[in-house]
């Protein structure tokens, strides 16, 4: 029986609009999701213990609101969850979520912690190998495919030149890109079998262990410098072929 | 004194641009603060990297040769970077972003207490502590952000920098490594895939990226035969990668790589936030696109609304013949 703790993030929807005003970033707090990093690996842990049997627990680490995204894990298919109840409206660093997560892993029996590569928010990509190195597990990262062999994992990454197999002992921690998969869209049944599954509550501040703080500060936020406006050329391909290539030399010197 | 290190990282023998990069914003920082610049190479014979890098004036090359150092094997470099800090006791350890530094920094973050700051696009250095600027929210936006304390480990995205030669004559130190292999925590089992292209993505200073209009052969034939004429690397959408249609390791974008050519041309690519957050620091953007709403077209420099299939063939003759001319 293998047993997968799956961490889950919400984040913002890199969809909403967005405001800057005064370094602030005004955005609807409503407009919150699963990280999809995190919805990749939830599915790839479902699609393996469907497979050989075992069970997927779901813990995220976030304010009240964020059970929601929890909720969401549990449609999938997590048999349970665990919310780890943060203060509302904190700017948290990576370093703290894997600090709080390591205090909560460390009396827990389990064969594969499964990551987001990065929050699609942020793309820090940092708390998988920090949970990994405080609760001193091998890990992997960047998986684009999982494949379980008598409880060790075989993790397909995606490195900067190629791809490469892994072998991951039990019990490991592994991070996932979105390349390995199309999550679930949680079905009705799903959504109302989600409400009967089991959800610890645990508060953050119960947690202890050293390490559990931000490292980093978050000063504000600023527009993008602007790009000069372009220009789009319609009409005959082969005139617009010529057109085009000519200005590249002329123009840009990029002949 | 204090001493900011850049780790180095070498493919084929091939010192990266990327690292250069890095380097020379770190040289720059330590001229101003009156600190010492130092660079750190592994390598199974980290002491051919030498000659290469010293056009780029370290004060200091630090070596480290094994031949683990031969593939990216994470518990290895773990340690050996681990042991490096140790040494030389570095109040900054910058790397450029790539999957191999994504792979560690948290992990040495974590290890030494202290902070990291990833994917940054711009950096400075004070007696307390780094900051600078990242790309947030698929790239829509910029964060600025802040860690005091050392070592803090910064990584920083591809075309932030310029590579520059600068004078001086480096010393080279030699540092001790030895690894029990009982020690390796994970095994690399096999390489499955390794690219074959000899233009590095992120290092091109010419992109051509094609998106899902490349339907079939055809397109893909067109893709490679402007690559050619303009000595330019290939990148694709996460459409095509998804497809197998091209190799994983050339999806640009969010998930995939940062590119920051002189030149960019998408091909049949809508222009989704998540592929733009990898190319948008491109100089100038060219956009094939039959529909003249695709999103690309609101940040190419040069918008063609048209069939690839019909723009692209006159295209190519066209740079050839302005390249014979
Ligand atoms: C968390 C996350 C991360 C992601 N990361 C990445 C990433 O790193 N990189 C990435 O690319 N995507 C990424 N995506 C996916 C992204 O959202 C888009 O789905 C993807 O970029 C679309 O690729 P495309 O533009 O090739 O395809 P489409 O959006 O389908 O666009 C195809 C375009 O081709 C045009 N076209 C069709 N036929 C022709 C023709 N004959 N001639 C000319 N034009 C033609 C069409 O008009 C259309 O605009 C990510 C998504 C998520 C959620
Ligand atoms: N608050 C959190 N709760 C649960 N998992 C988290 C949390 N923060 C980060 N993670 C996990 O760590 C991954 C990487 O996060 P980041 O370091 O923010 O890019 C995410 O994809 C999640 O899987």
């Amino acid at each position: 029986m293998i047993h997968f703790y799956v961490c889950l993030k919400q984040v913002p929807d890199v969809y909403a609009p967005l405001q800057i005003k005064d370094g602030e970033l005004i955005q609807d707090s409503g407009r919150m999701v699963l990280n999809a990093y995190d919805a990749s690996a939830l599915e790839e842990a479902l699609v393996l213990t469907e497979k050989h049997g075992g069970k997927v627990t779901a813990v995220l680490a976030g304010p009240e609101k964020a059970k929601e995204t929890l909720r969401k894990g549990l449609a999938m298919g997590a048999d349970e969850g665990v919310h780890i109840v943060t203060e509302e409206g904190s700017a948290y660093d990576s370093l703290y979520y894997a600090g709080l997560l390591a205090a909560f892993f460390r009396d827990k029996e389990y064969h594969f912690i499964s990551c987001g590569k990065q929050s699609q928010d942020t793309d820090a990509g940092l708390t998988g190998s920090m949970l990994a190195q405080l609760l001193e597990l091998p890990y992997a990262t960047n998986a684009v495919g999982l494949t379980l062999e008598d409880n060790r994992l075989l993790v397909k990454r995606q490195g900067d030149h190629g791809q490469e197999m892994i072998e991951l002992p039990s019990p490991g921690l592994v991070t996932c890109s979105n390349d390995m998969n199309e999550p679930r869209i949680p079905s009705l049944k799903g959504i109302m079998q989600s409400k009967k599954k089991p959800v610890e509550t645990i508060q953050a501040s119960s947690l202890t262990g050293d390490g559990i703080r931000s490292v980093t500060t978050l000063l504000g936020y600023e527009e993008k410098p602007k790009r000069e406006p372009g220009q789009k050329f319609e009409g005959d391909p082969e005139e617009l072929a010529i057109t085009i290539a000519g200005l590249l030399d002329s123009k840009e010197n990029l002949m | 004194m204090s001493t900011l290190l850049t780790y180095i990282a070498v493919h084929d023998g091939k010192i990266k641009r990327s690292s250069l990069e890095v380097l020379s914003r770190c040289n720059e920082l330590a001229a101003e603060l009156g600190w010492e610049s130092v660079a750190l190479v592994l390598q199974p014979d980290a002491t051919k990297a030498i000659e290469g890098l010293k056009p780029y004036g370290p004060a200091k090359i630090y070596t480290m040769s094994h031949p683990h150092f031969h593939q990216h094997l994470t518990t290895p470099l773990l340690r050996a970077i681990g042991h490096a800090v140790k040494e030389i006791q570095p109040r900054v350890v910058a790397f450029a972003s790539t999957e191999g530094s994504k792979d560690l920094l948290g992990a040495l973050s974590a290890a030494h207490g202290s902070a990291a700051l990833p994917d940054m696009s711009e950096f400075s250095i004070d007696t307390e502590g780094v900051s600078g600027k990242r790309p947030v929210m698929a790239a829509k936006i910029l964060s600025s952000v802040r860690a005091d304390g050392s070592p803090v480990f910064v990584s920083v995205r591809s075309g932030s920098y310029n590579p520059e030669e600068r004078e001086g004559e480096a010393a080279v130190q030699e540092l001790s490594f030895s690894f029990n292999d009982a020690d390796l925590r994970t095994t690399l089992r096999e390489i499955v895939t390794a690219t074959s292209d000899k233009i590095d993505l992120s290092e091109a200073e010419t992109v051509i990226a094609a998106g899902r209009g490349v339907k079939d052969e055809e397109g893909r034939a067109l893709i490679r035969e402007l690559a050619d004429v303009l000595q330019a690397g290939v990148g694709a959408s996460r459409a095509l990668t998804e497809a197998g249609i091209y190799d994983p390791s050339l999806q640009i974008g969010q998930t995939g790589k940062v590119v920051s050519p002189q030149l960019y041309i998408g091909v049949g690519i809508s222009g989704a936030i998540q592929h733009v957050a990898g190319m948008s620091n491109s100089k100038v953007i060219v956009a094939i696109n039959k529909d003249p709403d695709a999103p690309i077209f609101e940040i190419a420099d040069y918008g063609i609304v048209g069939d690839l299939y019909k723009v692209l063939p006159p295209f190519i003759d066209e740079i050839r013949r302005i390249k014979s001319a």
